[in-house]
């Protein structure tokens, strides 16, 4: 509980830079410290908020990440930055800090439900406006004068750089640059892309600035200048995944600063009230809510998870966007069994066009590259004839033609365009079309439910199909002949020559053979964990040896995870046919963290030979210097990336166990060419069906090796 | 130069006058003169006469087709070569390179896929004889055993109780699938119960693991409506142990039986011509599997023990003219060097039989002996052959199955099989046989080995 408390209080800090890092959280707390009285009421500030919220029974998550604790140190500290303390004041601010922990739980609350976005330190804005000018009740209150402590030994820095550190300075209502220091120095080692935008920032208000009001004091180049720092972390970077237009945003909203900062200035002079973070929230909030009207988020993406330092928030995107950028809920597969061939892709001649160009048409191929035996003159020559057509997903049948003929060869028939079609509602809008079938050959009626992979009718050759061929396309409606959709398929296996390629979420190509993933009941087994069950390793890592035991646990989102007993959790979303790792977090030294490493994503199908690709989150498999020079240059991509090629090599006859391997690598780009880092892991599955030994190498060194000692299966 | 013209004996044919028929006028034969681009007469010169010819390529294309066929119509297909239709090592290891697992039905044949590196578990043990030892050695080496007879059954349980093993077994059903002749000598029946009785009893073992369903209906079938039927049956029973005993079986093993392009004797038409397809074999098979269940997971994989069709017409076996004489009634006839020794099948097969060299259009009927100094040594009654001389080269097509595995040592020594491979060379497979091969294995005893004429 203390230590719960304690940490309640660190991640506030850490919260008002958008930080996650306990240790930044202490820098920071310490930094205020260097005005003692303003340190002392800020952390009064934070103390009382988060009692207040675990008495109240807040959330303890969000207590504990510091959500209402931060703006309680912002009051308390702007309170000592503006007035001389007397035991009357003091008393007030207490007041005032129980008041700004009610307003920033209203606010964060309405925020995050009517407008998904976060508070900021507007609760705090508030709050101290409504503290001003309650003040104004009284004659005795002394506001401080404004001055910044210099100190002679810092006399050589440029006059400039020390407004950058002052501007830092007075986030936490400091007047010492050497706090700005420290804060900024801090914030380089949370994160480069963090400070990189805040020197942009700077120097774009800093032009900005003088441009537009060109007789500015230093005052007001620190005032703009913080908003412009705060503003430039929350919109490049913390809030939004970074990226280059990430440059754009941060011009625009330096200068955008300026301009709120003058009309506020005017407003608020009125009721004499201090501009403080207001044109940060107001810039900052109005741009979030307007980037969500977009019609298409391919960039500039709002954080849509749990945040973490901008490179986390750049990586962990930038490997979900290529591991499930398709992912869409629904999973068909292809409508047929075997593998096919594709004659006719998206977007091709001669028929998919236009409203009709996300179609696919199938064929038979045979080991001379021939789609037909004998001649080729009837129907029955064709591989593909009447073959089993299947549902490519579960549905609902709402159209059935049965009724046209087969075209003899090289007929097509342009009155029935589509010859005999099944069209199956899938639902969330989802339907999908099979044409060109044997007519009186279709199995199933209108209202019929199907299941994936029920057969629905026979390959043929009506309607404008001068060759038997299988036509499939997703469409939006029931229609026959509707406008075709584009959506993919959830997995399938590419062949060419004698690779095989497992393909997720894809669209797959014309000219290519392609067949359905085959469930292997080892494979699938192995990886079928389920809520409860426990998994006990015996592990060796750089030479020590200890047990770790997962559990199989679920959150209130449903999402099932593993859970080391070495302070690591491996979330997983085994759907159907794939098991996938979706993110890992904690203690690097675990097994849970290698066996993530090498089962990221893992098809629950054994062909020998079968080869697929993944990606990492660097952040998850790089930890050292080069990586973090590299995210200097994070704006303008990614220079450094960890992927990995996973296979289940050839397999020996007598071989009892099944065997997956995975090469890692890491290899940077354009400056840091210099930079590759190859490492291997092994996965072993008993025929049995469990996880029986996994190994991890780096440059051919063994460096991990777990063991299966134990396998739990919850009673069910 | 134009190629000089060949000579040829004169013959006789009777004139035969009226209309021409529909079809057409009498054949002209088209000479076989090379096996996958590799000239016959190079095959006699280099392994000698008779030689039996093996096609790598025709192996590997007949089961791709095959499994081509029978995976785009059912989601789950596994091919098990039968090694009794041709069990020499090469040819087996060209299935098993292409996925096929073994299907075998003595200890003999069982030790031969060991040997050649195939795992138990990937073995199918069928066959009405298997010796103790056999089975003990199928249950410790996970094959999968295919329970022809009651008292096999006891036996196993038997067994695995001594082992402390479980076995995986599946039993082999007959049934009346509409063919005349029945076979009802191997496995259970499924008409009078006996086939469930059988596995009822093997559900309730705690020894034995009830894996699988097989049958055989016949072979050489011309229809391929039997193995609808068949397959019809199966299915109900699977689907009676899924509900009465929530047994899930792995597989549904519809053995093999189908028939090749060989002719039987008897047969009118040319087997090309009336013997179903594969598309419609494997119809017919799926059609009825795929009612087992409505998704691809839940359905049991289906298991083919196919030989003859998958391999016949990958065969050849070159021969040489001995003599052409004419019979008493003036038929011609030919003698070759090739006799029922090796080939077994003529028995039953009309051997779809070509020159290896040029001829005239002229042909005549003919009988062919083989070189055996017996009565039954007859190749063809009666075929119709352009003129022949001494030491002209026949090939006999599709001896892919069951020659080199029924083939005997009689009067004469057994020759060369080689394998013409996928890139044009030659291997041979099988060395011909020599004198001490035979005789290595007699003894004699001391008594008989002096004598004086």
């Amino acid at each position: 509980m203390v230590k719960y408390f304690i940490e309640s209080i660190i991640y506030s800090y850490s919260q008002i830079f958008f930080s996650n890092r306990k240790w930044f959280g202490i820098v920071a707390l310490i930094s205020t410290f260097i005005i003692p009285e303003l340190g002392i009421l800020a952390l009064t500030g934070v103390i009382i908020s988060n009692l207040i919220a675990i008495w109240l029974k807040f959330d303890k998550t969000k207590i504990r990440n510091g959500f209402y604790g931060f703006n309680g140190i912002l009051l308390g500290a702007a309170s000592s930055f503006y007035f001389e303390l007397t035991p009357f004041l003091i008393g007030l601010v207490l007041v005032f800090i129980i008041i700004t922990f009610f307003v920033s739980a209203v606010l964060e609350h309405h925020f995050a439900t009517v407008f998904n976005l976060p508070g900021l330190s507007l609760p705090f804005i508030i709050s101290l406006y409504i503290f001003f000018l309650f003040l104004r009740n009284y004659d005795f209150i002394i506001y401080k004068e404004f001055a910044f402590i210099d100190y002679p030994f810092l006399a050589f820095i440029p006059d400039a750089i020390k407004s950058y550190f002052k501007a830092f300075s007075l986030i936490l209502f400091q007047s010492s640059i050497l706090s700005g220091i420290v804060l900024a120095t801090a914030v380089l080692f949370f994160s480069r892309v963090m400070f990189v935008n805040s020197i942009l920032a700077f120097i774009f208000n800093y032009i900005f600035l003088y441009m537009i009001f060109p007789k500015a004091d230093e005052t007001l180049l620190i005032l703009t200048g913080f908003n412009s720092i705060l503003t430039a972390f929350a919109l490049g970077g913390s809030l939004i995944i970074v990226s280059r237009k990430s440059l754009l945003l941060i011009i625009l909203s330096s200068l955008m600063v300026i301009i709120f900062t003058g009309f506020f200035y005017k407003l608020l002079s009125f009721f004499f009230l201090p501009i403080l973070v207001l044109p940060f929230n107001a810039i900052v909030l109005s741009t979030l809510y307007s980037l969500k009207f977009r019609q298409e988020h391919s960039d500039l993406v709002l954080l849509y998870f749990k945040p973490g330092s901008p490179e986390e928030n750049f990586y962990y995107h930038n490997v979900r966007k290529n591991r499930f950028e398709r992912f869409k809920f629904l999973f068909p597969e292809l409508p047929f069994f075997g593998e096919w061939f594709i004659t006719q892709g998206h977007d091709s001649e001669p028929t998919h066009q236009d409203d009709w160009k996300y179609a696919w048409d199938f064929e038979i191929k045979d080991e001379e590259d021939s789609l037909y035996k004998d001649d080729g003159k009837t129907v029955d020559d064709y591989y593909c004839y009447n073959l089993p057509v299947a549902a490519s997903l579960d549905g609902e049948v709402t159209k059935v033609v049965n009724h046209v003929p087969d075209n003899d060869i090289g007929e097509v028939n342009l009155k029935n365009n589509w010859g005999n079609t099944v069209v199956i509602d899938h639902g969330e809008g989802l339907f999908s079309a099979v044409s060109h079938l044997k007519p009186d050959e279709i199995t199933v009626e209108i209202g019929d439910e199907v299941k994936k992979g029920e057969i629905i009718g026979r390959c043929g050759n009506s309607g404008r199909s001068p060759v038997p061929h299988l036509h499939f396309q997703f469409q939006a409606s029931d229609k026959v002949g509707c406008k075709t959709y584009k959506f993919p398929i959830a997995h399938f296996i590419e062949r060419t020559g004698e690779e095989l390629f497992l393909k997720t979420f894809d669209f797959p190509a014309e000219k290519t053979y392609v067949r359905n993933l085959e469930i292997h009941k080892t494979i699938k087994k192995s990886f079928d964990f389920k809520f409860g069950d426990k998994l006990k390793f015996e592990c060796t890592i750089d030479g020590e040896t200890f047990t770790e035991e997962w559990e199989v646990k679920v959150d209130i989102l449903n999402m099932l995870y593993l859970e080391s007993d070495r302070d690591a959790t491996a979330y997983f979303y085994p759907y159907e046919k794939i098991f996938y790792f979706t993110n890992f977090v904690g203690n690097k030294k675990s097994a849970l963290y290698y066996f993530y490493l090498i089962a990221a994503k893992v098809p629950l199908s054994y062909h020998e030979k079968l080869k697929w690709n993944d990606s990492f989150p660097l952040s998850l498999t790089t930890n050292n210097l080069t990586r973090y020079l590299s995210e200097f240059f994070l704006m303008i991509g990614q220079q450094i990336k960890s992927t990995a090629t996973v296979e289940y090599p050839e397999r020996k006859e007598d071989a009892t166990d099944y065997v997956l391997e995975s090469t890692l690598v890491t290899k940077g780009e354009k400056l840091f060419t210099f930079y590759k880092k190859a490492d291997k892991g092994k996965l072993i599955i008993s025929d049995e069906g469990y996880i029986k030994e996994f190994k991890y190498y780096s440059n051919e060194k063994e460096i991990f090796k777990a063991r299966l000692l134990e396998n739990k299966e919850n009673e069910r | 130069m134009a190629d000089k013209k060949i000579y040829e004996k004169p013959i006789i044919t009777k004139h035969q006058s009226g209309m021409i028929n529909k079809f057409g006028s009498s054949p002209i034969t088209t000479p076989k003169t090379e096996i996958d681009g590799v000239p016959v007469k190079d095959l006699v010169e280099q392994f000698g006469s008779p030689v039996f010819v093996m096609s790598e390529k025709q192996i590997r294309n007949n089961l791709k087709n095959a499994v081509r066929i029978f995976k785009t119509r059912y989601p789950k297909v596994q091919f098990a070569w039968s090694y009794k239709t041709n069990y020499l090592n090469a040819i087996c290891s060209v299935y098993h390179q292409e996925g096929s697992w073994a299907e075998v039905v003595s200890g003999f044949e069982y030790e031969k896929a060991r040997n050649l590196g195939v795992d138990g578990k990937h073995i199918i043990f069928n066959g009405p004889d298997k010796s103790e030892e056999d089975l003990t050695r199928a249950i410790k080496e996970k094959a999968k055993i295919h329970i022809d007879h009651a008292d096999e059954l006891y036996k196993i349980i038997e067994l695995c109780d001594k082992l402390n093993l479980k076995a995986d077994v599946a039993i082999r059903v007959n049934m009346d699938t509409g063919i005349y002749p029945k076979w009802d000598r191997f496995g259970f029946n499924y008409e009078n119960g006996e086939a469930w009785q059988a596995l009822k009893r093997i559900v309730i073992s705690d020894k034995l693991n009830l894996i699988g369903l097989h049958t055989h209906i016949g072979t050489y079938m011309m229809t391929a409506d039997a193995y609808r039927v068949a397959a019809n049956k199966l299915v109900k029973l699977a689907k009676n142990l899924n509900d009465q005993f929530d047994i899930k079986l792995d597989y549904i093993d519809l053995g093999g039986g189908f028939a090749s392009k060989n002719t039987l004797i008897g047969q009118y038409l040319p087997a090309e011509e009336v013997v179903p397809t594969m598309e419609q074999f494997a119809d017919a098979i799926t059609s009825e599997m795929l009612e087992f269940a409505s998704t691809p997971d839940e359905m049991p994989t289906l298991i083919l023990e196919t030989g003859r069709a998958l391999i016949d017409d990958a065969g050849y076996l070159i021969t040489k003219v001995l003599a052409t004489k004419r019979l008493s009634t003036g038929k011609r006839s030919i003698v070759i060097d090739a006799g029922v020794n090796l080939l077994f099948t003529s028995f039953w097969y009309k051997h779809k039989i070509l020159p290896a060299q040029q001829s005239s259009v002229q042909s005549e009927n003919a009988t062919i002996y083989g070189p055996l100094c017996m009565n039954i040594d007859v190749i063809r009654d009666d075929i119709t052959l352009p003129a022949l001389k001494k030491d002209d080269l026949l090939v006999i097509h599709y001896v892919g199955a069951y020659e080199v595995t029924q083939w005997m040592q009689f009067i004469t020594l057994r020759p060369n099989v080689v394998m013409v491979m996928e890139d044009g060379s030659v291997e041979i497979i099988r060395d011909k046989e020599v004198v001490e091969d035979i005789v290595r294995k007699e003894r004699l005893p001391e008594k008989l080995k002096k004598f004086k004429l």
